[in-house]
């Protein structure tokens, strides 16, 4: 190592000044363009250059150009990192005190850029070497920081103090830490010794440095420099309370605390610094310091330097904020008191920002930056995170003669008015306002964790939200009639506006929830006037903005009613369960009105008449929707749900059990439900029919019938043909009493589809019959159908699905022959085969797994003596590619068919599972990928999903069965193993995965098998022919090649790991070889023993044997762990 | 769309060249025919007129003979041609000085009517399988009275 603390010599000076110049050079002509490459390559040779240190030093010190001091500054970074493990210590401590001490002296330079890039040098060694410096090396660097910090040195060293600071804490925060090639153990446990033994000094150092300039900039009026000193404090003030605080041990054990409310929406930034901080942040005074200080601020924006979104300012304000979201055991458990106060002193604080709300929007309008008011929004965020509702809105009491929800309320009206007066589809300001108040609402409302019920607000904060809605509501349904004029098509399809404003809506009905004694009669009566309107205007007044704004109405009240219920049954929300209480007669309910003025409406879709002049494809899709989302809720409710929920709030209990009673039972019992029903599915029915072209439509239909599951809905049958329809249709069977009579329904149902195909395929002219369009169309929807029912094959049904699907296995080879030049048929064939093998196999018999595997197995080889060989011939590269991507879609279908064999052996429901005489799957599953690998090219694998069904496949198939795979001939070995070695220089990491997994298998059974005796892959492994290395040897080199000289993911190293093992097991001569090759390759002789030994300890170390058991494996890991650690480092560079 | 109306009882023999079908129900991968050209869709996409107008649909077809690209828009509702495109497989047996091919019916006559493409490539793609002593079997696709050679095979001995 050369010394760089040495003393310079005449000769060296010379040479430093050369390679200084060079780098100029090399950066100038890097600025100027010319030959940019070749610059790039002498800069990134500094840092491998023999005199590194030295001449970056050089450089740092003499170079007049600031970009070739940064490009010295980054070398010193590189070298380093890269050969920390060899320096000594003393080089390591003389390293970051020169950069230390280097931005220190600087500290007024004016390139900034270069200053932060030294003291981020400084800063990522310093965490280089966190654990191996002692507490006294660390106090040393520390002191210089501290005492900069304090000021002693003026303003410029106090700034790069606080700078350096700010590096650090980014360098030991886990989401902005930079790698340098570390296990996260090691991120970890700086991490938690930075957050244990500094932070907190850190924060008090800014604080002090802040305090320290506070009165000077407070009396001055012009911009002074101690004005960038308290910005860069407060940034890292700000910085320190982003870190995420782990540990923060009590409030782990007092998990239930109500402050503690991370659980409720994580997403939400929580400050939770623990008890140690309470002094620092709370008890001393801090915040009193900092809002007096923004205050003065606020005085100053009218001057010279000083404005609403200076830096300072900011930072102040996003500080302020912060503090908002403070929560945890930090403050000390009296009922929540210190935290009521801490709350409300910022508050006052920031209703300077928000208040009057007319006033400031007014001012916005007009021209004043927004970004304070999009603070305070932000801070009343934040305070809502960390409080209930009720605390929420108690807090403005104590000054002002309203709640907080008030306020809250007020001002989001305001704001939606300005969006109401300008609508435009930019995002202005109020548009932002607007998304940041309704998160406020939402974390207000949203239910509790756990008990499912709606969070209750108080009473005047129920007038609060009422007043709000009704705000929403008339500036919905303006931008609804405004946004006919613009037509822009294709975003405006319902399941895109629909997700689009999926979460405004499902705050908006938050909202409505909260006061719904007052929305749902406001609803009912906004339906009722645009149904009038339209009525008196049939035919006469042009009916679109009324459309549009039923449109509008009908997905609100949707969310309003009912939840959405991701697959389960979603139960009528507790705001409507526990609400009208007074109301004994059921059809006087509010909701109940509501719902029926919805449902007789959409009932008169049923007139053909109306249905032309009123109801759009877009209207009768909200429709639809609106049905199908609250037939899920209301048609058939629980009964045990809505009993369980009665006992469960007890003051109420004897009024409200009526109310509810009635509202739930009102569809069930009184015969009206079957009414509904009877409606709805008509309407269903008529828009199959009558809107056949609209694809949005039929998917709402599907969400429909999906809630009629529980039905007979038989009636249905003769009505449409889609996949989801056959789907939904053959699901409906498990409503049905018993499995026979499901068995029997299925089967009724899809009868006339397997006639059709059995008689089509037993025509003699079928082979010119089946090319004439309209058959192909019928045959092509049948398969979709077949497809829809299979999919849906579930216990009860699987024995009728079954039947089906054996009893047109001849006509399906029979149209695989005739439709081989039709694609498009032939991947829907392949697809409802797949589908249906998947949902049978695992019931299958030994007798009916033999002859469907036996059908597969026709199937693939039908399938590949049609496509093997195949050329396409056509002018149009497009149709070209087309068919390039019907076959990788053939293929992939393939692969699932393989694979869903595959499971057999793993989930088995049939009753003779234990009978040894049963089809060997693994021998068909690797018949089955001879046939499939021919047509798998290197190209085709270039598709991912196939790939990655490819290499699930292979490894599956390895590792479960690997003693079949020397039955392969030798071609279909070679090309599986060719394709392994495809994978194992793929980009994907999951594809290297499950390469290295199949590698691991296929290693560690031929070594097993050769340790018993016998011979394992035979003459696979010792390699034949043209090959004279077997395929370990093959393998263990380009294994070797990527740890060592490639990039990769580090996430690889373990699986990478397991699969060398066995490998280096299986070929020890050849292992031992190149070892020696890598060690005689080495010039520098430091080097060649450090390689030598971490050679050696990679197979010896930590007891390793020669076994392939758990433990060994583990060991293995840890050992390539630090081997490569240790010398990746110079065998990449060197 | 001018020409709605269908003629069936068209010039050929009894046999239709194009059958009627719903705009909806073309799916992209179907046949269908434009500005009297037999086309494979390769892309369909609706459209509507106006928020609360009917459903279009905007078709892109290639020919499937010349390789050209088409477009056409249909409500959903209305009813387009498709085409009937047969294909046939033939064993090829030999290529003339001329430019016609000689090839083998499933009856075991000779067919001797198809020209090469025209398009040189794919000329050098038969030819050059054929010189190799390749044991070939052509597929012509034909629709709408034309045919044309769409792949080749090769089911030589393994």
């Amino acid at each position: 190592m050369q010394g760089f603390s040495d003393g310079i010599t005449g000769a060296d000076l010379a040479q430093l000044q050369s390679t200084m110049h060079t780098i100029e050079v090399a950066c100038t002509s890097i600025q100027m363009q010319i030959n940019p490459t070749a610059a790039e390559a002498t800069i990134l040779s500094l840092s491998q250059s023999p005199q590194r240190y030295k001449a970056c030093q050089f450089i740092l010190e003499n170079s007049q150009m600031a970009n070739a001091r940064f490009q010295a500054a980054a070398a010193i970074q590189d070298a380093a990192i890269r050969e920390w493990g060899f320096l000594s210590t003393e080089d390591r401590i003389s390293l970051i005190s020169f950069c230390l001490c280097f931005v220190m002296q600087r500290a007024s330079s004016p390139e900034g850029y270069v200053q932060a890039k030294v003291s981020s040098v400084a800063a990522q060694l310093m965490k280089r070497g966190w654990l191996d410096f002692t507490a006294a090396e660390k106090e040393m660097f520390f002191y210089q920081v501290n005492q900069a910090l304090l000021g002693a040195h003026g303003v410029d060293v106090q700034f790069i103090g606080v700078n350096f600071l700010e590096s650090l804490v980014s360098e030991f925060s886990p989401s902005t830490s930079s790698a340098m090639g570390l296990p996260r153990e090691f991120h970890e446990q700086c991490r938690t010794s930075l957050e244990l033994n500094y932070l907190k000094t850190f924060y008090r150092w800014a604080r002090d440095a802040a305090l320290s300039v506070t009165n000077k900039i407070i009396e001055s009026d012009a911009a002074i420099p101690e004005v960038k000193v308290c910005t860069a404090a407060l940034r890292l003030m700000l910085q320190i309370l982003n870190w995420e605080f782990r540990h923060d041990t009590n409030s782990m054990k007092a998990g239930i605390n109500v402050f503690s409310a991370g659980v409720r929406r994580p997403e939400c930034v929580l400050v939770q610094p623990g008890p140690a901080w309470c002094d620092v942040l709370i008890s001393s005074g801090h915040v009193g310091w900092l809002l007096s200080l923004y205050a003065a601020l606020r005085q100053k924006f009218c001057h010279e330097g000083y404005w609403l979104d200076c830096p300072i300012a900011v930072s102040a304000r996003k500080l302020i904020v912060q503090f908002c979201s403070l929560t945890g055991t930090i403050f000390p458990s009296d009922n929540g008191k210190m935290l009521e106060n801490h709350l409300l002193q910022l508050l006052s604080g920031i209703l300077q920002w928000i208040e009057p709300p007319d006033a400031v929007s007014k001012a916005i309008e007009e021209g004043k930056s927004e970004s304070e008011m999009h603070d305070g929004c932000r801070a009343l965020l934040s305070i809502a995170t960390v409080t209930t509702p009720f605390v929420f809105d108690q807090l403005l009491k104590a000054i002002r003669p309203f709640g907080t929800l008030t306020l809250l309320s007020t001002l989001m009206c305001e704001v939606v008015k300005v969006l109401m007066t300008n609508n435009t589809d930019e995002e202005t300001w109020s548009w932002e306002a607007r998304d940041i108040l309704l998160d406020t609402w939402t974390i207000l409302l949203v239910p509790l964790d756990g008990n499912g019920g709606d969070a209750f607000l108080p009473r005047e904060g129920k007038q609060a939200a009422a007043n709000l809605f009704a705000m929403i509501i008339e500036s919905e349904l303006k931008v609804a009639s405004a946004s006919v004029a613009n037509d822009d098509g294709d975003s405006d399809y319902l399941q895109a506006s629909i997700s689009a404003m999926d979460g405004r809506l499902i705050s908006y009905a938050l909202i409505a929830r909260g006061a719904i004694d007052v929305t749902i009669p406001l609803l009912t009566r906004l339906f009722s006037e645009r149904f009038e309107r339209l009525h008196q205007g049939r035919g006469i007044i042009d009916p679109t903005e009324t459309l549009e704004e039923l449109y509008s109405l009908l997905l609100i009240t949707g969310h309003v009613l009912a939840d959405e219920g991701d697959g389960e049954t979603p139960l009528v929300p507790s705001a409507i369960q526990t609400h009208f209480v007074d109301i004994i007669e059921a059809d006087k309910h509010p909701v109940v009105v509501l719902s029926g003025s919805i449902i007789r409406f959409a009932e008169q879709s049923m007139d053909p008449e109306v249905r032309a002049t009123v109801f759009s494809p877009r209207l009768m899709e909200a429709v639809i929707w609106f049905l199908a989302r609250w037939s899920h809720t209301y048609l058939m409710p629980f009964e045990e749900a809505a009993n369980c929920h009665l006992s469960h709030d007890y003051e109420h209990q004897h009024q409200s059990i009526h109310s509810r009673k009635s509202l739930l039972s009102f569809f069930g019992e009184h015969n009206q439900g079957k009414i509904v029903l009877n409606i709805i599915v008509h309407i269903s029915m008529m828009t199959l029919m009558s809107y056949p072209g609209e694809k949005d439509l039929q998917d709402s239909w599907h969400d429909l019938a999906n809630a009629f599951t529980n039905e007979k809905s038989l009636f249905l049958l003769s009505s449409a043909n889609q996949r989801s329809l056959a789907q939904t249709l053959v699901l409906s069977a498990s409503g049905l009493r018993n499995s026979e009579a499901s068995n029997q329904y299925v089967q009724g149902l899809m009868v006339h589809m397997t006639t059709y195909l059995v008689e089509l395929s037993n025509k003699k002219d079928l082979k010119s019959v089946a090319q004439q369009p309209d058959i192909i169309m019928s045959v092509s929807c049948l398969l979709e159908r077949l497809r829809g029912a299979a999919s849906a094959a579930g216990p009860r049904t699987q024995r009728a699905i079954y039947e089906i699907g054996i009893s047109i296995m001849n006509p399906v080879l029979l149209l695989l022959e005739v439709y081989k030049h039709e694609s498009a048929v032939i991947y829907l064939l392949l697809k409802f085969i797949v589908e249906w093998v998947d949902g049978q196999i695992s019931y299958l018999e030994a007798q009916e797994t033999a002859s469907v595997i036996d059908f597969c197995m026709r199937l693939l080889q039908l399938y590949s003596s049609h496509n093997i060989g195949k050329i396409s011939i056509s002018l149009s590269s497009t149709l070209i590619s087309e068919a390039k991507t019907e076959k990788y879609k053939d293929l992939r279908a393939l692969l699932q068919l393989l694979s869903s064999l595959c499971s057999k052996d793993l989930v088995d429901f049939s009753s003779d599972s234990d009978e040894v005489a049963g089809t060997n799957i693994a021998q068909v599953v690797f018949f089955g990928l001879h046939i499939v690998t021919p047509l798998i090219s290197l190209e085709l694998l270039k598709y991912p999903k196939l790939c990655h069904d490819y290499f699930f496949l292979l490894s599956h198939i390895l590792e479960v069965y690997p003693e079949t795979l020397p039955q392969l001939n030798s071609e279909a070995f070679a090309h599986i193993l060719g394709t392994l070695d495809f994978g194992l220089h793929h980009q994907d990491l999951e594809v290297v995965n499950m390469c290295l997994g199949a590698l691991k298998a296929l290693a560690s059974y031929h070594y097993r098998e050769t340790c018993a005796g016998k011979t394992g892959l035979g003459s696979h492994a010792a390699g034949q022919g043209n090959l004279p290395e077997g395929i370990f040897s093959q393998f263990l080199r380009s294994l070797l090649q990527l740890l060592l000289f490639e990039d990769y993911s580090p996430d690889l190293v373990s699986a990478a790991a397991d699969a060398l093992l066995p490998l280096i097991l299986c070929e020890q001569e050849l292992y031992q070889r190149l070892g020696n090759e890598l060690i005689e390759r080495q010039a520098n002789s430091t080097l060649k023993s450090r390689l030598a030994n971490a050679l050696h300890s990679l197979t010896s170390s930590n007891h390793l044997s020669s076994t392939l058991d758990r433990v060994n494996y583990q060991r293995f890991r840890k050992n390539l762990n630090s081997f490569l650690m240790e010398v990746r480092g110079f065998l990449r560079t060197m | 769309m001018s020409d709605e109306e269908h003629h069936f009882e068209s010039s050929d023999a009894g046999a239709s060249k194009t059958y009627p079908q719903q705009a909806g129900t073309i799916r992209k991968n179907g046949y269908i025919v434009i500005k009297n050209r037999p086309c494979k869709v390769v892309e369909v996409s609706t459209s509507k007129t106006g928020k609360h107008g009917h459903a279009k649909c905007h078709f892109v077809g290639i020919d499937i003979f010349t390789a050209k690209k088409l477009e056409d828009i249909v409500p959903s509702s209305h009813n387009c041609d498709v085409p009937h495109v047969n294909r046939t497989d033939y064993q090829l047996i030999d290529i003339s000085e001329d430019g016609f091919l000689s090839l083998l019916t499933e009856s075991g006559d000779t067919k001797d009517d198809l020209r090469l493409p025209t398009d040189e490539n794919l000329v050098k793609q038969i030819k050059d399988g054929f010189a190799e002593g390749k044991d070939l079997v052509v597929s012509v696709m034909s629709a709408m009275g034309e045919e044309q050679i769409c792949a080749l095979k090769d089911i030589g001995p393994k």
